[in-house]
């Protein structure tokens, strides 16, 4: 029973070929580039969305943050599609792999890190301690500043895989409860079947609010550095 | 949690990278977001050039050496 929970979460393979790098890039699919002088109606909404998002995101930085554009973007939308993709009855998500998020979070925060190192030095400094310190804590909250700052990461990207992974055993989960409720209480069966749709429409919205929180969080760690 | 098992990590990891960063990017570059079509005056916009109206210094003799 154990393993069947989490089968769904195993990285696919066909004939012993991983065949994960072909599920991983379908999303990019459904982003045709733009190469007519009218863009069809797909695209059309595709380029309003980004503007909306890129808009309302990148409104808090100065010209240097604002250089990430391009690359918050395309998180979101990856993030996004991947997430939406994974709703769809046996399909495998990537975004529910810790290693995906990891590989995600890690390069985009040590980037943020690096470019506050060399350019604000003093101000990223200053983060390692609040204002108004006690002298003897001076040390204590250093230390704790640190492991805050190298935690960012993780949490970015466990926050992700967790999410994911908990909607879709819960959907999981519910789904099996009512299949076997049907023949002993239908009446129980429906009531269980409204709590699953009333999921599935909350695992929608989780879906993008996760794209949407991996990429404000990584323009938060941006906007502190430049 | 078969998430934990590393034998997969590579692959999920390099297939990541090639398609946020290589295949996603090239993609979205690409949209152009032109501006709303809007009148404009077809009169031409007048500059105020110094020299057109004026004398100016190159135009005045050579100013006398000191002495």
């Amino acid at each position: 029973m154990n393993e069947n929970l989490f089968a769904s979460f195993a990285t696919p393979t066909m004939v012993g070929l991983p065949i994960v790098i072909l599920i991983i890039m379908f999303p990019s699919i459904l982003f045709p580039s733009p190469n007519r002088l009218i863009n069809n109606r797909l695209i059309s909404i595709q380029q309003w969305l980004v503007q909306l998002t890129s808009k309302q995101m990148m409104a808090i930085h100065n010209s240097k943050g604002q250089t990430w554009t391009l690359m918050l973007m395309s998180l979101i939308l990856f993030i996004g599609s991947t997430n939406l993709l994974g709703l769809l009855p046996h399909s495998f998500t990537p975004t529910t792999q810790l290693s995906m998020n990891l590989g995600m979070a890690i390069p985009l925060w040590a980037g943020t890190v690096f470019m506050g190192f060399r350019h604000k030095t003093k101000a990223a400094l200053a983060h390692f301690l609040p204002q108004g310190t006690p002298i003897f804590l001076i040390p204590m909250l250093v230390i704790i500043e640190t492991i805050s700052l190298f935690i960012q990461p993780v949490a970015l990207a466990v926050r992700l895989t967790a999410n994911i992974t908990a909607g879709h055993l819960l959907m999981h989960l519910i789904g099996g409860a009512t299949l076997a409720l049907m023949s002993i209480s239908p009446s129980t069966a429906l009531i269980t079947f409204i709590i699953l749709i009333l999921l599935t429409i909350l695992e929608f919205a989780v879906a993008m609010i996760q794209a949407y929180v991996f990429t404000l969080l990584v323009s938060l760690y941006l906007h502190d550095n430049t | 949690m078969p998430q934990l098992d590393t034998s997969t990590w590579f692959i999920n990891i390099v297939s990541m990278i090639l398609t946020l960063f290589i295949v996603f990017q090239l993609k979205i570059s690409k949209h152009s977001y032109p501006t709303h079509p809007e009148v404009k005056t077809t009169k031409m916009t007048k500059h105020s050039a110094p020299w057109e109206s004026k004398w100016t210094k190159i135009y005045s003799p050579l100013s006398l050496p000191q002495q």
